[in-house]
């Protein structure tokens, strides 16, 4: 079902079936916060292999190209909100 | 016959202990040539948790050298000195979830107190005391003062950066001859001739020397990711690691586990004690159960992830004590070998004493006997053979 | 799991193929599949409810061969979706995380997990919305259009040609597709293509130059700038340089098998399709049949079938060959000539300038423990090759690091929340 996920707090349209980095690109988020080491986080491979879409979903840190998007579902970019 | 010499000293394995000793043969003004068939660090030092600890050690022989070796390693590790920013002071937590483990921690504390130092406990009362973080089921904690931490590779790395050590990797050593001279080596690559040699070959002992009673003893180990905000001061372990490494091998309740924090951010999670020797050879029912452990303790490992396991192959010898002297009849053969997991720890006081040994000079007084209780001596291991 | 099954990791054209075929002798099949639906990456589905204007009717119609043959079999083949295989340890014992996390013990396994994109190291590759070209493909699948914006391609090889025109179908033809080798000059070579090589080639050209999309060949990029808000695309080429502004910009330099880790267990394992060899569709779908087969064969000890299908890879094979040639380029010197604060391990944030820093030859062992190359949490997918090409060529294709368990990173929720095995009481203390 089509609904509203949440990208540190703001309100991101899904469509049914659509990952989240799906969803967030086309809401024109593309910077997924920063790694550990200080590079911009974001889509790259888009098939779960190059681990840079990982965002905090629940609690924990997922790749955001793989995660199913689901009604109310809260995301935050890797270190917590607002980075 | 006397053939000219290429090295006052061949040692035989880049790992820790044949670091140390190549750096403290060196500082006696010695050639040395170490070599080895893979490079610098290249099994248990390089896989190791990197503790410098007296307090995971057995009562006795090991608490007395590991107090010795840490004290040592520490002014090693003074400005212009080989560990000068190796070696770190960081505090050591013990905990107890049950009350075997809280018996383990009056035993370690009587130890500690027994040698006199440096060593010292700095808090001990119900979780949290000492640590904030801890999950609910830690009865009791134990925080220690004066004990660190230095990387294998690093530590390798800084031994062998002193003058007068030539290092041949990857080289392996095929068979040696001793004569009264001196000892010939063949290597894949060609020969050698020193006046002595040092074994300090750990997992690889046994191929070259089949008698020793050393076997690779393999414990998982767990990288994660690197976690946000404040890390772990210092490793967190077990009390019933203590027992582990103490007593009879036995069913406890609760499996032994230390997360330690790594400078990264990451931590790394072990271990298990399984016999063997394949570094690949990860269970997912040992993780989890390594896991769950280390969650129970420090719950912030619930958020993170595993990216990496791996084995690492300690050498073990069959009475838990490292072999450590000349050989049966050929004195200019000394072996360095069985460390199980401390050889961070000993390297700096064995390579101090095993180049001391090679020198033909009397050990440090006060460690004599206990060195003494290493030699190869009690096992009987025949002639010493060539590959 | 109640009675042992063949674990098949993927429900693309090779783990569907495969299914069929094991499930088809009588065997029970588990396949699992990270993302939401089938398809992989050459049959990525739409999402529910849009019309993907952009499939061909020849590759619509080999999808639904494959899905029906799957259907035919039944409940003798169950199907996870949103389901991560994390690999198979020594024991036995698979970990699957996802909506349902599970060890579970298959009587063998077929890991046909499809294949990754090699993406060449370029100053500013790490900026966002620079991706690889198979996800703005993707994109563009499952949404039915083209993202929007100014799209920029480049890099090497026909999936740029490919994803061009599915840009082009999908309503936002790409602003230019820059490709480093010269494939218009091999014309008799091409010749020697399959015929559906051929057509599928020629349609894509056809789709590009109908809507003036420029293909600049011989062409390298330089480096990629962020500037007020939008991408910078710094090319260069014999005749010189140029820059393109843009939005989005899809990067490839070719294809690699995409392995999975399994250790070395008493269960058969398999690889099929592109993670085992990178042979495109027409391979993958042949080659899940075969180990399907050849995995029956052995699980039920009897004589596998005929070569029929070894010899349609081995014209795979050729053909792939020959696309190499004909886009092949020596991208050594560009490489060699990256400005040392150019970003190689993406994970760690190590640079050229960092894998100089170790010296002229490193070891294994230098480079993951001093260099930090490796370390992190894609476990070297994106930068060995590159890592290998600067500093010892004659080492590529070799990881660095023995490749160990998790196949990928997995969350320690996951791990701790599976159900399935006890506990192992033997191992450790």
């Amino acid at each position: 079902m089509s609904g509203r996920i949440y990208w540190n707090g703001t309100p991101v349209p899904f469509l049914p079936g659509e990952n989240a980095a799906s969803a967030l690109l086309r809401a024109g988020i593309a910077g997924f916060g920063r790694t550990p080491t200080g590079l911009p986080g974001g889509v790259f491979c888009a098939i779960g292999q190059c681990q840079g879409c990982l965002v905090m979903a629940d609690g924990r840190l997922t790749e955001a190209c793989l995660l199913e998007c689901r009604e109310g579902m809260r995301l935050s970019p890797r270190g917590g909100m607002n980075e | 016959m006397s053939l000219p010499m290429d090295y006052d000293v061949v040692i035989a394995g880049a790992g820790v202990i044949g670091a140390s000793t190549a750096f403290h043969l060196a500082r006696r003004g010695m050639r040395v040539a170490v070599i080895d068939a893979t490079g610098p660090a290249a099994a248990a030092s390089g896989a190791s948790d990197g503790a410098v600890s007296v307090a995971s050690k057995k009562p006795g022989v090991m608490a007395r050298l590991a107090t010795a070796s840490l004290l040592y390693t520490r002014s090693l590790a003074q400005t212009g000195g080989p560990l000068h920013g190796i070696y770190s002071a960081r505090p050591g937590y013990f905990f107890a979830t049950d009350p075997a483990e809280e018996l383990a921690l009056d035993s370690l504390i009587s130890k500690l107190s027994g040698l006199g130092g440096p060593v010292t406990v700095t808090a001990d009362g119900n979780g949290n005391i000492g640590l904030a973080g801890l999950g609910p089921t830690v009865r009791r904690l134990v925080t220690l003062t004066g004990e660190g931490h230095m990387l294998g590779f690093e530590a390798v790395r800084a031994y062998l950066s002193a003058a007068n050590i030539e290092t041949i990797w990857p080289d392996r050593l095929m068979r040696w001859e001793a004569d009264d001279a001196g000892i010939t080596v063949e290597t894949s690559k060609g020969h050698l001739r020193a006046g002595k040699m040092v074994a300090a070959l750990g997992v690889s002992s046994a191929a070259l020397f089949p008698d020793l009673p050393v076997l690779p003893r393999a414990g998982q180990l767990i990288v994660t990711d690197r976690a946000p905000g404040q890390p772990l001061p210092g490793a967190l372990t077990a009390a019933s690691y203590l027992i582990a490494k103490t007593a009879e091998r036995r069913a406890l309740p609760n499996p032994p586990v230390v997360i330690d924090p790594l400078v990264t951010g990451q931590f790394l999670i072990g271990s298990s004690r399984e016999d063997h020797g394949d570094p690949s050879r990860v269970d997912f029912p040992t993780m989890r159960k390594l896991v769950a452990r280390a969650v129970e303790v420090w719950p912030a490992l619930g958020a993170r992830q595993i990216i990496r396991t791996f084995a690492g192959i300690r050498a073990a010898v069959i009475d838990g004590m490292p072999i450590v002297g000349a050989v049966p009849q050929t004195p200019r053969l000394i072996l360095a070998t069985g460390f199980e997991g401390d050889g961070i720890c000993l390297s700096a006081v064995m390579g101090r004493e095993i180049a001391a040994m090679v020198a033909g000079e009397p050990v440090t007084d006060g460690l004599a006997a206990d060195i003494s209780a290493l030699t190869p001596r009690r096992f009987e291991i025949g002639e010493a053979r060539s590959a | 799991m109640n009675e042992p099954v063949v674990l098949v990791v993927g429900a693309g054209l090779a783990g569907f193929s495969a299914a069929a075929e094991i499930a088809g002798a009588g065997l029970r099949v588990l396949v699992v599949e990270q993302a939401a639906a089938p398809g992989g990456a050459i049959h990525r589905q739409p999402l529910p409810g849009i019309a993907y204007p952009v499939a061909s009717a020849v590759h619509r119609r080999r999808w639904t061969q494959v899905t029906a043959s799957v259907r035919a079999q039944g409940d003798r083949i169950e199907i996870r979706y949103g389901c991560r295989f994390a690999g198979l340890d020594h024991e036995g014992t698979a970990l699957l995380t996802g909506a349902r996390n599970a060890l579970v013990r298959p009587r063998a396994l077929v890991i046909a997990t499809g294949a990754a994109e090699r993406v060449r190291p370029r100053p500013g590759w790490t900026l966002p919305n620079v991706m690889t070209a198979g996800a703005l493909q993707i994109r563009t699948k499952t949404l039915g259009k083209a993202p929007d914006g100014r799209i920029l391609l480049g890099g090497s090889g026909p999936l740029l040609l490919a994803a061009g025109a599915e840009l082009v179908k999908g309503g936002n033809p790409p602003v230019a597709i820059i490709e480093a080798g010269r494939p218009f000059r091999h014309v008799i070579g091409s010749l020697g293509l399959p015929l559906p090589y051929l057509r599928e080639a020629a349609g894509y050209m056809a789709t590009l130059l109908r809507a003036r999309v420029p293909v600049l060949t011989g062409t390298e990029i330089v480096r990629i700038e962020k500037r007020s808000g939008a991408l910078t695309l710094h090319v260069e080429s014999s005749s010189g340089g140029r820059t393109f502004d843009g939005d989005l910009i899809g990067l490839h330099d070719g294809i690699r098998a995409s392995d999975h880790y399994a250790a070395a267990s008493s269960i058969p394992v398999m690889r099929a399709g592109d993670c085992r060899e990178a042979l495109g569709a027409r391979a993958a779908l042949a080659d899940g049949r075969a180990a399907g087969a050849a995995l029956v064969a052995e699980l039920t000890g009897t004589v596998p079938a005929s070569a029929k299908d070894s010899s349609r890879i081995e014209r795979e094979r050729r053909a792939q060959r020959r696309l190499a040639r004909i886009f092949g380029h020596d991208g050594s010197a560009r490489l060699a000539a990256l400005p040392a604060d150019t970003v190689i391990c993406r994970c760690e944030n190590r640079t050229v300038g960092d894998l100089r820093a170790l010296g002229p030859v490193p070891t294994d062992r230098d480079l993951r423990l001093h260099g930090r190359f490796a370390m992190g949490a894609c476990q070297g997918r994106f930068c060995t090759e590159w890592v290998r090409a600067l500093t010892d060529p004659s080492h590529a294709g070799s990881p660095l690091g023995a490749v160990r368990l998790p196949a990928h990173p997995i969350a320690i929720a996951d791990l701790l929340d599976a159900g399935g095995i006890a506990d192992n009481p033997s191992t450790g203390e």
